[in-house]
């Protein structure tokens, strides 16, 4: 009870209209089409991913949190910025499993300014850790969208032409408070190629509207906590190549993991590169990555070389690129009543009782569109 | 289209209520246009009233778009000719006369160069100026008419200078014989100037009002006459004026004076050749039994005519000398004038048209300056002719004030054939009407006089207008019931601190009274709402921003009204209307009262939805809105929306409401997700489920 005193008190949070959740259905259309557009949208998402293109699988992408006073808002539980630190903490995570040799820098504004929290780089731990320690940060004045675009671009700008370079906004706040005008900036974005989608946390602003048109990026607005997550998980999948970007072959090293045992008496323990920076948890290890161009040891994967320079990533790695690159087929959808056969998901065994169903093009097989969903997303491939 | 189609069989009067952006303009056009395709001999021609030049444009705009899809769907170019008609001020390309700014001076300045005597003048002396313009149009104009097409006002323009002809006239002319015509309310309501310009139209024509709820406003303000003490002196200087020019040719054209002498003796029908550029002094609204009668006798002369003018004048100053309101009936008022300067009322009811005469005899040419003989001689006649109905009102603020009451349910008294309100099919609701009633302190809000200067309701206005500051995106209109009441709260809210707070969202602007500042205003209120960094647009109901501006999309995510906008309930005008209303169809004086305040509100309100892709609040703040008889009052489309859990509400419930709206409507929303709904594709429309649903719709209504 002690820990979080602000939390607990239930009557010093806004009105929550619980019971019209259950209410809405019969009543207003409202909900019966929201809901049905965002199905809509569910699907689409599947489908619209599918067919061959070329994904870019190297992003530089810089997240831009809002810090301001209206991050303190108490819709998402405990408070906005919380929610939303948490959820990206899961989105970091993700993004570098998802894509492993991208890079990932964060930025934070609020009070007129933005502060860059980290630096592009391609370690989810130092990421992780950072926005652990910024959940104490205190919110408050205005964010400045402009100051945080432009210190991105300061360094998205002199990014390679074979990477995509985005930006990913979360913001809470209707209002912003920029130095100059934002139109220019837009202009300068566009002609530099960047990629800006605006995630909002409480409404629909026009000049995020603007911002994502002219870059080509996406615009939405969170409903709920779930719903956040869905449209954070959407930036998860690498953005199509745009055709103008380059082409350029890519030097990269695939280390061998070399295990000394114990008992090896040649084997000496040795520092990691990658622990040459942070002065913390530098151990002696036995085995580890050897570059295989100049020998520098490293304990995990993937990594720059500090040394050389080289990209080194295990076969994994990329072969978990891959796989955007030949996308599983969408599968066709039919209604329920059309289906002869029993009516069980082939995937999880479950009744099927929604009014469409899914099947693979290849093997005919049925899905209800969770495990549609979780086939496309997670698994990509049919299991039968 | 249904409605519209029955009205124009049955030739009757229609009257539709649709709701804003839902195509109104373009459903009428098309139809009227087609069904003037189809019976050329039945309706010969379309004329479509709007109120401001602005609208004007756009409806010709809508109208070319049409044309050009006949055009494109029927291959062959159609001889339809479709005009838009200002006033001289917006068209005039005469290098002088339109560098004048105010409408009145560019009016006088026209008519001095192209008054029929100052041109048969000048046949005796040519240096005088000239406006080659009409002159060249004289000519030859009338025998070439206008090319098919439609013109807006810069096109007649255009035209115009490349002719060089005046397109003022130009587009008179070929009022005649146009197709389609767009001007303004008052060319075809104000009696002085309907009866020049509209009087040739012919029986077959189908007229459209748009925005027709101003109609009753026009009306008045085109029969009122508002005398002040200034327009009583300018007279003054007036009649001395004409005494001493009279005297001047009587010394050297005595035959002149004579020759109008007995010409008003024959009697006043003259002949109406010179009519056409003497508009300026048309009379008001005579019957036609006057223009059969001579002019009396105790006027015929012209010295005669100046000193009844003197003594009508002395008597109307001495009844402004009153302080305290005088209401009185015509027939009081004729008796007294009788009573005290021995006018009878025969020779008042000529004194607009011996005015007339008098000055073209005289040859003044600049009329602008006799605007306030030219006022006081309409008032006697219309005082002197309608004897019921109009109310003489004088103040002790010194107005007198005339509200031809009959005049208006003239017009507005017709039996409409159909009566039909249209709502939107809308594929998610895009508006969300609220209605609160209370502040979070449980405090009642109202706007009503007792609470006026309540510090509760005032800190709760604030706080509404605060909280919503920090969940709505863009900008927000408020609108208050008058400036002086948007002044006091906006003072107190300086005082305590909920200025600042707001300003924290959003920038603040304020409309004022003065046009300039409020288009200022407008502008930057604009571009904050273009970069993000959203504003409030304070304003008035009835002002300008809640007549004729549209907040489309992120201009407008959300109305506040603040109260009811009631009418200044002491005001004589008003009162007048009132009894008049109240006596002639018993129509209760509150009953008129708020359904003019909800028709105020709706349009306010409506400014923020213009189409189906737009969304906005709409946020009724006084309890008042509750009862059962306001809500009744606001448009259908409006009704629709409000349920019962939108009642009454608090501030943090309407917060709370609004922050689901938004997030809401803030979803992606593409065309497909219309289609079938409220968008159909032409195999939807012809599809048999479809157009049993249509025709099932159109027996409901």
């Amino acid at each position: 009870m002690d820990e979080e005193p602000e939390r607990t008190k239930r009557w010093e949070g806004g009105y929550e209209r619980t019971w019209e959740v259950l209410k809405e259905d019969e009543s207003g259309s409202l909900k019966a089409t929201v809901e049905e557009i965002l199905f809509q949208s569910k699907r689409k998402r599947v489908t619209e991913s599918h067919g061959q293109v070329r994904l870019g699988m190297m992003r530089h992408l810089h997240l831009v949190v809002d810090c301001s006073r209206s991050m303190e808002d108490q819709d998402l539980k405990p408070n906005r910025l919380t929610a939303s630190l948490k959820l990206i903490e899961t989105f970091v995570e993700e993004y570098f499993d998802q894509n492993p040799i991208s890079q990932l820098g964060i930025i934070t504004t609020k009070n007129k300014r933005a502060e860059k929290l980290t630096d592009l780089a391609g370690n989810p731990k130092k990421h992780i850790v950072a926005l652990k320690k910024a959940v104490d940060t205190v919110c408050l004045g205005e964010p400045s969208l402009y100051n945080s675009l432009h210190l991105a671009i300061q360094t998205l700008k002199h990014m390679p032409g074979h990477t995509s370079r985005e930006i990913l906004v979360i913001l809470s706040s209707l209002t912003t408070c920029d130095p100059a005008n934002i139109c220019e900036l837009i202009k300068t974005l566009k002609s530099l190629k960047v990629r800006v989608s605006v995630i909002g946390l409480s409404a629909e602003v026009r000049v995020c509207t603007v911002l994502t048109r002219e870059t080509g990026g996406s615009y939405h607005v969170i409903l709920d906590e779930s719903h956040f997550k869905e449209l954070l998980m959407l930036h998860v999948k690498p953005p199509p190549a745009s055709s103008s970007s380059e082409c350029s072959l890519i030097r990269m090293g695939f280390p061998q993991h070399i295990i000394a045992s114990l008992t090896d008496q040649e084997a000496k323990p040795s520092f990691s590169m990658s622990h040459l920076d942070s002065s913390s948890g530098a151990d002696l290890s036995l085995g580890g990555y050897f570059c295989p161009q100049c020998h520098a040891k490293y304990t995990e994967l993937p990594v720059e070389c500090k040394v050389c320079g080289l990209t080194l990533v295990s076969a994994p790695h990329l072969a978990r690129s891959f796989h955007h690159l030949f996308p599983l087929q969408a599968f066709t959808e039919s209604p329920t009543e059309q289906l002869q056969k029993d009516r069980f998901c082939q995937a999880c065994q479950g009744e099927l009782k929604d009014k469409s169903i899914f099947s693979c093009p290849s093997c005919c097989s049925v899905f209800c569109v969770e495990c549609d969903l979780f086939i496309h997303d997670s698994l990509h491939c049919c299991p039968c | 289209m249904l409605e519209l189609k029955r009205t124009l069989d049955a030739k009757g009067h229609g009257v539709l209520e649709m709701p804003s952006g839902t195509g109104k303009t373009i459903s009428l056009l098309s139809l009227i246009v087609a069904y003037q395709k189809v019976f050329p001999l039945e309706v010969s021609k379309l004329i479509y009233c709007s109120r401001t030049v602005p609208e004007i444009e756009k409806v010709v705009e809508e109208l070319r778009k049409l044309m050009e899809y006949y055009s494109k769907q029927t291959g062959e170019s159609n001889n339809f000719l479709a005009l838009a008609l200002s006033s001289r001020k917006n068209l005039c390309i005469h290098p002088e006369v339109s560098s004048l700014r105010v409408g009145k001076e560019v009016d006088g300045k026209c008519h001095t160069l192209t008054a029929s005597y100052i041109r048969a003048q000048r046949h005796s002396d040519p240096d005088l100026p000239v406006c080659r313009f009409y002159e060249d149009f004289d000519a030859v104009g009338r025998q070439m008419p206008l090319p098919a097409g439609v013109y807006n006002l810069d096109d007649l323009k255009d035209f115009g200078k490349r002719n060089g002809w005046c397109p003022y006239y130009l587009a008179r002319y070929s009022l005649m014989h146009a197709n389609i015509v767009v001007y303004s309310y008052h060319y075809l309501l104000d009696p002085k100037i309907a009866d020049l310009v509209s009087k040739e139209l012919t029986k077959k024509s189908v007229v459209v009002f748009d925005e027709a709820h101003n109609i009753d406003n026009v009306c008045i303000d085109s029969m009122s006459v508002n005398i002040s003490r200034r327009t009583l002196d300018r007279c003054q200087t007036n009649v001395e004026t004409l005494q001493n020019t009279i005297q001047k040719i009587k010394e050297t054209d005595a035959t002149k004076l004579k020759m109008e002498y007995r010409r008003l003796v024959e009697g006043l029908k003259e002949a109406n050749v010179a009519r056409e550029t003497d508009v300026y002094l048309s009379n008001p609204v005579l019957p036609d039994e006057i223009l059969q009668e001579a002019v009396p006798g105790t006027i015929r002369t012209a010295e005669h005519f100046v000193g009844f003018l003197k003594r009508f004048l002395e008597y109307l100053k001495s009844r402004l000398r009153v302080h305290h309101v005088v209401q009185e009936s015509t027939p009081q008022f004729l008796k007294d004038i009788f009573d005290k300067v021995c006018i009878d009322r025969k020779p008042l009811r000529f004194c607009a048209e011996r005015l007339r005469s008098l000055l073209r005899t005289l040859e003044i040419a600049d009329i602008a300056d006799f605007s306030a003989v030219t006022l006081i001689s309409n008032f006697a006649t219309l005082v002197s002719t309608y004897s019921q109905g109009i109310k003489t009102l004088l103040f002790s603020v010194s107005h007198f004030t005339l509200s031809p009451l009959d005049i208006y349910p003239r017009i507005l008294d017709f039996r409409p054939v159909t009566m039909a309100s249209f709502t939107m099919t809308l594929a998610r609701t895009c508006l969300c009407p609220l209605i609160v009633g209370r502040g979070n302190d449980q405090v009642a809000l109202s706007s009503k006089f007792e609470t006026r200067e309540d510090f509760a309701v005032i800190r709760n206005y604030g706080s509404l207008l605060q909280e919503m500051s920090a969940i709505v995106p863009d900008g927000i209109v408020a609108f208050f019931t008058s400036y002086m009441y948007m002044e006091n709260i906006v003072a107190a809210w300086y005082e305590q601190g909920i200025l600042e707070n707001i300003q924290r969202n959003k920038l603040i602007f304020i409309e004022t009274p003065d046009a300039a500042e409020t288009s200022m205003a407008l502008e930057k209120y604009q571009e904050a709402c273009e970069n993000g960094r959203g504003a409030i647009l304070l304003s008035v109901a009835r002002g300008k921003v809640s007549e004729g501006i549209d907040f489309v999309h992120h201009f407008g995510r959300a109305v506040i009204m603040f109260g009811v906008p009631y009418v200044y309930t002491q005001s004589r005008i008003l009162k007048a209307r009132l009894e008049y209303l109240r006596d002639q169809f018993q129509i209760r004086e509150n009953d008129f009262l708020t359904f003019d305040a909800m028709r105020h509100a709706a349009q306010c309100v409506g400014r923020v939805i213009r189409g189906k892709t737009d969304y906005g609040l709409m946020i009724f703040a006084d309890k008042r809105y509750a009862r059962a008889d306001k809500r009744g009052k606001l448009p259908r489309w409006i009704q629709e929306h409000i349920s019962d859990g939108s009642l009454n509400l608090t501030v943090d419930e309407a917060v709370q409401l609004s922050k689901h709206f938004l997030r809401q409507m803030a979803q992606p929303f593409r065309q497909e997700d219309q289609l079938g709904l409220s968008l159909l594709t032409l195999e939807q429309l012809e599809s048999e489920e479809m157009l049993k649903k249509i025709s099932q719709i159109a027996h409901q209504t």
